[in-house]
């Protein structure tokens, strides 16, 4: 990145192509609609172009892009796109020998799941996307959300804690 | 260390991720608590479901196609600005051979002569040929700038803004494009940049007396803010109520609402009537 901001800035394709699916991951996360969500990427990596004078060594590309990433969706929310509307088309975490019952079982508990989690509050879901999903260390969480790493701690666990709560009742037990 | 700290580190330990040093002391405490050791039960439960939510998604060609258009744009938008403003690099001043530097003072001799011989003679008016001739190369800035502002891509678009930036004269149909661009188009990366582009016209009446409405037509914290900024360097008092607007609203992002406090302050505008 520091190319790209001294001027080289056809030196960003590296950069695109290494870190645009766990982008687009986040906005699917944030959104579930494809479209947007490539449109999104793009929206962030030409932030990255235009900002690129700004970039400060001291975190990650990988946070500062999220950072600039969060700022595109937060726009994208502002003008009123933000339903969410989960994917329906999730991978099967079962092995394809798993006895039929199971199966069931295990199909409508992820269904619950995602359900409790599209229900969640924007904020709460992101830092889960963030942790669980895309993998993101707190520090680089704490660069992107612009917080201390021990307020990420927080977070994260008052979000799983609340997801757990959702979930539980779609079950019909609640868990706190 | 109470339970609260304790559960805290949960989401760490289930992603494997907390440090040796922690990871004992939680596994100490929760041998003693039955309480925690409940919560990491549920916890870990919903962590691990969540395995089953994680998106395969691959990008497709489609989206390097589109990144490597806007790239291009972006490259040829510097290059044209470049071209109309970086004198040469020092750096290709050093290569010059020494014949070069004898050819260059020899021209720089005459070139002071020729002036000196002009301001001696009466002075001439441009020719209605050159004036003719400077007046078709704008005329051709002004159409490129325009209809790559008028392009259903916002690459192009953008490429257009940039385009009408590196213009050297300012025109007064790109003006009126600029701001049309910065308050309607529907790319907030076009609007950014017709802001920024506007910045060359700051002290033209015109964008003064459109910036009010522009600001107010906004709603991307990014162009508010590029836009208050804008306002403030063209020393726009007639903005007062817009950034007043801006500053007091609920909804309005944060930084925004500050950036549009500071510009208050700085235009001092504070106690004037509303």
């Amino acid at each position: 990145m520091r190319q790209v901001r001294d001027g080289e800035v056809n030196r960003l394709e590296v950069l695109f192509d290494r870190h645009q699916r766990a982008l687009l991951h986040y906005f699917l996360h944030l959104t579930g609609d494809r479209a947007a969500s490539e449109d999104l990427v793009q929206e962030a990596f030409f932030r990255v172009l235009k900002y690129r004078r700004s970039y400060q060594t001291e975190n990650t590309f990988r946070a500062w892009l999220f950072q600039i990433g969060r700022n595109a969706y937060l726009d994208h929310l502002r003008r009123g796109k933000n339903e969410v509307a989960w994917p329906a088309e999730a991978p099967e975490a079962s092995s394809p020998d798993a006895a039929p019952d199971r199966l069931m079982e295990e199909k409508q508990e992820t269904a619950l799941l995602r359900q409790a989690l599209a229900e969640m509050p924007p904020e709460k879901r992101e830092v889960l996307v963030m942790s669980r999903f895309l993998d993101l260390k707190y520090e680089e969480i704490a660069a992107a959300l612009q917080c201390e790493v021990g307020t990420v701690k927080v977070r994260v666990y008052r979000a799983l804690h609340e997801l757990g709560d959702r979930f539980f009742a779609l079950r019909g037990e609640p868990m706190s | 260390m109470n339970c609260d700290n304790f559960r805290q580190q949960l989401p760490e330990c289930l992603a494997g991720r907390l440090g040796e040093r922690a990871r004992e002391r939680l596994i100490e405490h929760l041998e003693g608590c039955s309480g925690c050791r409940g919560e990491l039960a549920h916890l870990g439960i919903v962590w691990r479901g969540l395995e089953a939510l994680k998106l395969e998604a691959e990008p497709g060609a489609a989206m390097k196609e589109r990144f490597q258009e806007t790239l291009a744009s972006f490259e040829a938008g510097l290059e044209q600005g470049r071209l109309a403003a970086v004198p040469l690099p020092a750096q290709s001043r050093q290569a010059l051979p020494r014949w070069a530097w004898q050819l260059a003072a020899g021209l720089a001799i005459l070139a002071i002569g020729l002036v000196a011989g002009r301001m001696l003679a009466p002075r001439p008016s441009v020719t209605p040929e050159i004036a003719q001739l400077q007046g078709q190369v704008q005329s051709l800035h002004q159409l490129v700038a325009l209809s790559l502002m008028q392009q259903q891509s916002p690459a192009s678009r953008i490429e257009g803004v940039t385009y009408a930036y590196s213009m050297t004269q300012p025109d007064p149909q790109v003006e009126e494009a600029l701001l049309y661009a910065a308050s309607h188009d529907s790319n907030v990366n076009v609007r950014l940049s017709a802001v920024d582009a506007l910045d060359k016209y700051a002290a033209d009446p015109n964008v003064r007396r459109a910036l009010p409405a522009t600001l107010a037509a906004q709603d991307s914290p990014l162009a508010q803010v590029a836009l208050i900024d804008l306002v403030v360097k063209s020393k726009d008092r007639d903005c007062a109520s817009a950034l007043r607007r801006l500053a007091s609203r609920p909804e309005a992002d944060e930084a925004v609402r500050q950036r549009a406090q500071w510009a208050i302050e700085k235009l001092d505008i504070q106690g004037e009537s509303r």
